[in-house]
This record gives structure tokens, C-alpha cells and sequence, in this order.
């Protein structure tokens, strides 16, 4: 790989204008990078899915040169109907479209050449190479007192005119005081066996209202890994759902800064697999002032030999008294060759908080099955019917109604 | 309309039912009594198609052979199942389960399915014949109800699926008078020269307000005495040690 990564990324320092000072910068990214390369489960983190043999076995060698003077034609079919919103498109990495026709123009600020900050930089080498080959990070401010009137929806479309294996993304955003954002994930791809690096950073100004809804459905050969950093400050509120389900393996990192007073943050997941899928999802919630909320429901049903992980971390400070933290994971196995790993971490140093943890998994009942049965309903319908109620609650949890429906209908949960 | 013969079944080398026979034609209702873990909702699981039981003997439902039909195909040729312990069915909504239900036997029976409004004007004239809360049927399927709605909730769903045999199993426990009346309303309203039912009960009271054509006294697994009414009555006053 080393061979290979270097002559990528000289070609793209050669075919990019980044200053000498960038430049410096990402070649250290990258070095830092080389000198662990891809997660293996020797790191605790990376126990439940090594990354590295994952990358080997599905893609083999990868190649990371991609290519942006390449445009890409925006495939107008792909937007989501039936809901107004605005759009900012991805198409094997690089932005094609971004609109927000919807929007108080002086109200929202878009800069496209915003600099990565160093910070983040500990030892993750998927976040280092992402700083070291993204070309552009588009950074959207709202400004003090804005709600969105329109949600965005970020879609990440592929195809397979992409000529490298590897590409990464990255967007920041920053809601200042009091504003609000609903933001929509949409993957949709058309190639195959990428490896697909996900960077957000989210800055939380006081009062500020975050949801985040990711949408991985359609079925797709790829490999994702996603990070959001969610940094908060008092009384903001971040919600983060996750529909874990399209891609081969899919790994969702939250880390979430609870560094205001009575700042709040909701993360709720469905994994929905089968045939070989790999997902994770793992969460890490820093409570590191007083009254401060977190609350985190993940449910997964797993079909035959698929696999999901559940790593959820509660982290409360010294300071952080009156911390309210709660995680529930349960899973339905159906078959026996399904497997669901859960690895709740409590680490606490305050002495007056409430905090909770519960994992429970199990096939699907077959005295409920067969009630249902007994009542006209062959097999099949029986068993989808256990399952929608079984992630109801899950997607009831969404709090924008709007976009509660529009899960509700990609996913064909009845009511 | 139905005919058991030789029954017997094991779980796990538990002998349960042993050589049962019965016998109900079209329009009789039958009342089976016995104590505890005499086999009652064995009879009725394996009569609904629960799996999961070793069988022998021979069990035919107007002339099928019921051992070569699905749970389901069972609910279309019209047999219908009261649970002792309906189960609660978190996310799934109570409208939607009967709608579906109904449709499905609808279908398999060549008839029309009902869409939401003529479902709808079913479902709530049937609640309303039953005293059944109207509200709860927006409600997940029997989740937070108490043990007398779920009960209700089995004789509603009988009302709207009209079954040709209907088999209560202990219905009547857990219901207070007034509602055991209801209950008891609904099953002679299906009352017809077509339609069956097997009563399982611990109590005579029950068959006050439904009076059965036969009684059978189950112990151990066999039908150890059939008769007319009055056979309850006397099992209500020896007590199940005392009789024989
Ligand atoms: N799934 C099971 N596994 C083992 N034993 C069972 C099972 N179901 C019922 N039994 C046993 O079979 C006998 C009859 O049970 P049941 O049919 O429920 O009786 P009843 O309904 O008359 O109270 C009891 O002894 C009970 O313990
Ligand atoms: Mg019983």
C-alpha cells in the first residue's frame, strides 16, 4: 500500500493548487497515517471489525488518487420527493451542487476553502487521511437566530466512473446561538468496493438545535467509515439517527462534547442486515460540565450471517454532576448464523449522577409468531410485522415529523 | 365439522393428551372442564397449529386433514383460536393487525378485501357491541391492557373474523360480570346452526350465560366424562378431587 499512497498523494499535491503551508500539513497527516495505516482489531476500539482485513478481503489493494477536475452530471432522479429541502451534492466525493434556494441568503454562510483545524488529530488514521487527500472542505455557517426553513439533505452519490478505490469527505458546520439545522445523509451508490471516509465536525453554539439523520438504505457494495464530532455548548441539543443498512460494512462514529450546561445529546440507530453485512455503530458521550443529557437507543435485526456492533461510551467528569445518561441496545437475531456484539463503557467520576445501561438480544418469538398466525397471517407477513414494531419505537424517536414519515416510508414501516 | 380421533401428544417425552377423541358437528357447542395442566391449552395449540408437539392420531376439520395445514391456512378454513394469555405486540398497531388479519382471511376466502373505511365502520360497531374502548384499538396490540381488554380484545377479533369454530380457552378467568356478560353477548351472537364452539373452562358460571350442548371433564390428558349441562353443575359442587 505504502508505494502506492505515495504516488497518489504526490499526484494529487501536483494536480491541486494547495499553498506550501497546506502542503506541509498534509504530508504530515499523511505520515501519520503511514505510520499506523488501516485500524486492525488489535485496537480496542476496532475489536468487532477490523477494519484493515475488511478492506483486504472486500477491495484488496486500494488506490487513492482521486480525480477532481473530473465533473460529474448531478442525476436529478436521485432527490428525494414529496419533501422541499435544500441539496448539496457529493458525487464520488466531490461536491457537484450545493443549494440553498430555500434559505435567507445572509442568514447562511458557505465557504469552500475552509481549513482543517488541528485538532481531532489523536490517534485516529482515518481522520488523518482524510485530512491528508480531501481537496476542498466546505464549511456552512448559520448564523445567530436562523432555523432552516427546509431541511438539508446531503446526498452521497457514487458511480462508476470513479477511477480510485479510496475517497473522503469532509464538512463542517457551525450553528451559532440559537439557530437550527436539519440535516438529511442520503447515501446512494452506484460503484462498487470503495472505501468511503466520512469527516463532520459540528460546532453547537448556545441554544443551537442539531438533527442529524443518516440514511444508509440502498443495498451497495462499498465500505464506509464516518466520524461525526459534535462539539456543544449550554443548552444546545444534538440528534443523531442512524439507519445502518445499504452498505457492505458501515462504521458510524459519534463522538459528542458536552461542554456547555443543560446540553443534551440523542443518539438513535437501526441496524437492518443480512447476507454477509458487517455494521458498527460506536458512540462516545463526554459529559464534562453539570446537567448535562444523554440518551441512546440502538436496535438492531439481523439476518443470515450478518453481524452489528454496538460500542457505546459514557464518559462523565469529575465537574459533570447531575449527568443524565441512559444507552438501550437490543437485537433480533434470525438465524443462527446472525451475530450482535454490544460493549456498553461507563466511565465515571462524578458521584451525584444518573446513569444506565442495558443490552438484551434474542430471536424473533415464536409464541408472537404464531399468534399472529392463528389469526390469518402467513409466515412471512407475521414476521415482518414483529419486525416493524420491534424498530417503531426506534423511529419514533425522531422528533421533525416531516422527516419521521419520510423514514417511515423508506423503510416501509407501517403504523 | 370437526372430528378428533385418538389424539395423543408429547413434549419432550411428556405424555400430555392420551388416545382424546371429540366429536363436534356444525352448530354445537361444546364445553370442555378440567383442572390445571390437565391439557386444555394443549388441545387448543395443536388444534390452531402450534409447533413444537409430538403427535399421533388424527384430527379433520370438515374433511381436511388439519396435521397438513399451516397455522395460518387453519385461520382461512375458519377455525379461530381465544388465548388463554393473548400476547402483547409491541409497535404493532391494533387497527392495522385486525385489518390485516381480516384481509387475509377475506382473501383466502375469495371475498373482497375491505379497505380502511368499510374496515373502519366493522371495527367499531363490533367495539361498541362489545363495550370495547374504541381508543385502544389506536393502541400497539395489547400492550398496556389489562387482563380483561385483552380477553375483550380475542372476542373482538372473533366477532370481525366470524369463524366457523371458535375455541375459547379460558376466556372467562379474569373477567369481572359485567364483562364476562359482553364476552358471553358476542359468542351467541355468532351462535348459529353453522357455527361451533369449543368453551374451555375451570368455572360452570361461564355456561350460564352461554349454555353448551355437551360438557366433557378433562383429567391427565383424556376425557374422563361427557354429559349434557348438568354435568358442570356437578363438577361445580363436588370439586375436580371428589368427582368420579
Ligand atoms: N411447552 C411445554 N413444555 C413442557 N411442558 C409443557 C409445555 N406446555 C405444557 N406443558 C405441560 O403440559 C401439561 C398440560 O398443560 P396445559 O395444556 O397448559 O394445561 P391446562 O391448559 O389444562 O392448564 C402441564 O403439565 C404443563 O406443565
Ligand atoms: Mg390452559
Amino acid at each position: 500500500m505504502t508505494e502506492q499512497i505515495k504516488t497518489d498523494f504526490e499526484k494529487i499535491i501536483k494536480t491541486s493548487a494547495f499553498s506550501e503551508k497546506d502542503v506541509e500539513l498534509k504530508k504530515m497527516y499523511l505520515n501519520k497515517f503511514l505510520e499506523t495505516g488501516f485500524p486492525t482489531r488489535k485496537l480496542e476500539n476496532w475489536k468487532f471489525s477490523d477494519l484493515s482485513q475488511i478492506i483486504k478481503k472486500n477491495i484488496g489493494e486500494l488506490s487513492f488518487y482521486n480525480d477532481y477536475s473530473f465533473t460529474n452530471k448531478v442525476d436529478t432522479s436521485i432527490f428525494v420527493e414529496g419533501i422541499e429541502h435544500n441539496k448539496i451534492v457529493f458525487i464520488n466525493g466531490k461536491v457537484e451542487k450545493v443549494d440553498f434556494t430555500h434559505e435567507d441568503h445572509d442568514k447562511i454562510e458557505i465557504n469552500d476553502d475552509f481549513k482543517f483545524v488541528n485538532r481531532l488529530e489523536d490517534d485516529n488514521s482515518l481522520i488523518s487521511l482524510n485530512n491528508a487527500f480531501t481537496n476542498k472542505c466546505y464549511k456552512i455557517t448559520v448564523k445567530k437566530n436562523y432555523t432552516l426553513k427546509k431541511p438539508l439533505v446531503v446526498y452521497h452519490s457514487t458511480n462508476n466512473k470513479i477511477k480510485s478505490k479510496n475517497f473522503n469527505l469532509k464538512l463542517e458546520f457551525q450553528l451559532e446561538q440559537n439557530s437550527s439545522l436539519r440535516l438529511i445523509d442520503l447515501f446512494n451508490d452506484g460503484s462498487e468496493n470503495n472505501f468511503i471516509n466520512i469527516f463532520y465536525n459540528f460546532d453547537l453554539k448556545e441554544n443551537a438545535i442539531l438533527k442529524n439523520y443518516k440514511i444508509d438504505k440502498a443495498q451497495n457494495k462499498n465500505i464506509r467509515y464516518s466520524y461525526n464530532n459534535i462539539e456543544q455548548d449550554n443548552n444546545s441539543v444534538s440528534e443523531t439517527f442512524v439507519l445502518s443498512s445499504g452498505s457492505n460494512f458501515s462504521k458510524n462514529e459519534i463522538n459528542c462534547n458536552l461542554k456547555g450546561e443543560y446540553s443534551s445529546a440523542f443518539v438513535n440507530g437501526i441496524f437492518s442486515l443480512n447476507d454477509g453485512q458487517h455494521h458498527e455503530i460506536r458512540t462516545i458521550i463526554n459529559h464534562l460540565v453539570k446537567n448535562t443529557k444523554s440518551y441512546q437507543l440502538i436496535k438492531s435485526v439481523l439476518g443470515k450471517n450478518s453481524k452489528s456492533a454496538y460500542q457505546g461510551k459514557i464518559f462523565v467528569d469529575s465537574k459533570a454532576q447531575k449527568t443524565d445518561g441512559y444507552q438501550l441496545s437490543k437485537a433480533i437475531l434470525l438465524d443462527e448464523t446472525s451475530e450482535f456484539n454490544a460493549k456498553p463503557e461507563l466511565e465515571i467520576y462524578a458521584d451525584d449522577v444518573k446513569c444506565s445501561h442495558g443490552s438484551a438480544s434474542g430471536s424473533l418469538d415464536e409464541n408472537s409468531i404464531f399468534y399472529l398466525m392463528s389469526r390469518g397471517l402467513n409466515y412471512q407477513q407475521s414476521k415482518e410485522l414483529l419486525i416493524n414494531g420491534f424498530l417503531l419505537d426506534v423511529v419514533e424517536k425522531i422528533t421533525d415529523t416531516e422527516i419521521k414519515n419520510l423514514v417511515k416510508n423508506m423503510i416501509g414501516l407501517k403504523e | 365439522m370437526l372430528k378428533i380421533n385418538n389424539l395423543s401428544a408429547n413434549i419432550e417425552d411428556k405424555s400430555i393428551l392420551k388416545d382424546f377423541s371429540l366429536n363436534i358437528n356444525p352448530g354445537e357447542v361444546h364445553a370442555i372442564m378440567g383442572p390445571n395442566g390437565s391439557g386444555k391449552s394443549t388441545l387448543s395449540n395443536i388444534l390452531s397449529g402450534k409447533k413444537g408437539y409430538e403427535i399421533s392420531g388424527e384430527v379433520l376439520f370438515e374433511n381436511n386433514n388439519l396435521f397438513e395445514l399451516e397455522t395460518e391456512e387453519r385461520a382461512h378454513k375458519g377455525i379461530f383460536l381465544a388465548f388463554q394469555y393473548p400476547l402483547e405486540i409491541p409497535g404493532v398497531n391494533t387497527n392495522i393487525f385486525l385489518k390485516t388479519s381480516l384481509n387475509a382471511i377475506r382473501k383466502a376466502k375469495g371475498e373482497k378485501e375491505l379497505d380502511a373505511i368499510e374496515f373502519l365502520k366493522l371495527v367499531k360497531e363490533k367495539a361498541r357491541e362489545l363495550k370495547f374502548d374504541e381508543e385502544k384499538l389506536n393502541r400497539q396490540l395489547n400492550v398496556g391492557f389489562s387482563g380483561g381488554e385483552k380477553k375483550k380484545n380475542e372476542i373482538l377479533q372473533m366477532s370481525m373474523l366470524s369463524p366457523k369454530l371458535s375455541i375459547l380457552d379460558e376466556t372467562d378467568s379474569g373477567l369481572d360480570i359485567d364483562a364476562l356478560k359482553v364476552v358471553s353477548d358476542g359468542v351467541n351472537t355468532l351462535r348459529s346452526k353453522d357455527n361451533s364452539f369449543l368453551i374451555i373452562t375451570h368455572y360452570q358460571r361461564l355456561l350460564d350465560y352461554i349454555k353448551p350442548d355437551f360438557v366433557h371433564v378433562l383429567m391427565n390428558g383424556k376425557i374422563i366424562k361427557s354429559g349434557g349441562p348438568e354435568l358442570a353443575l356437578e363438577l361445580e359442587k363436588k370439586g375436580y378431587e371428589n368427582f368420579n
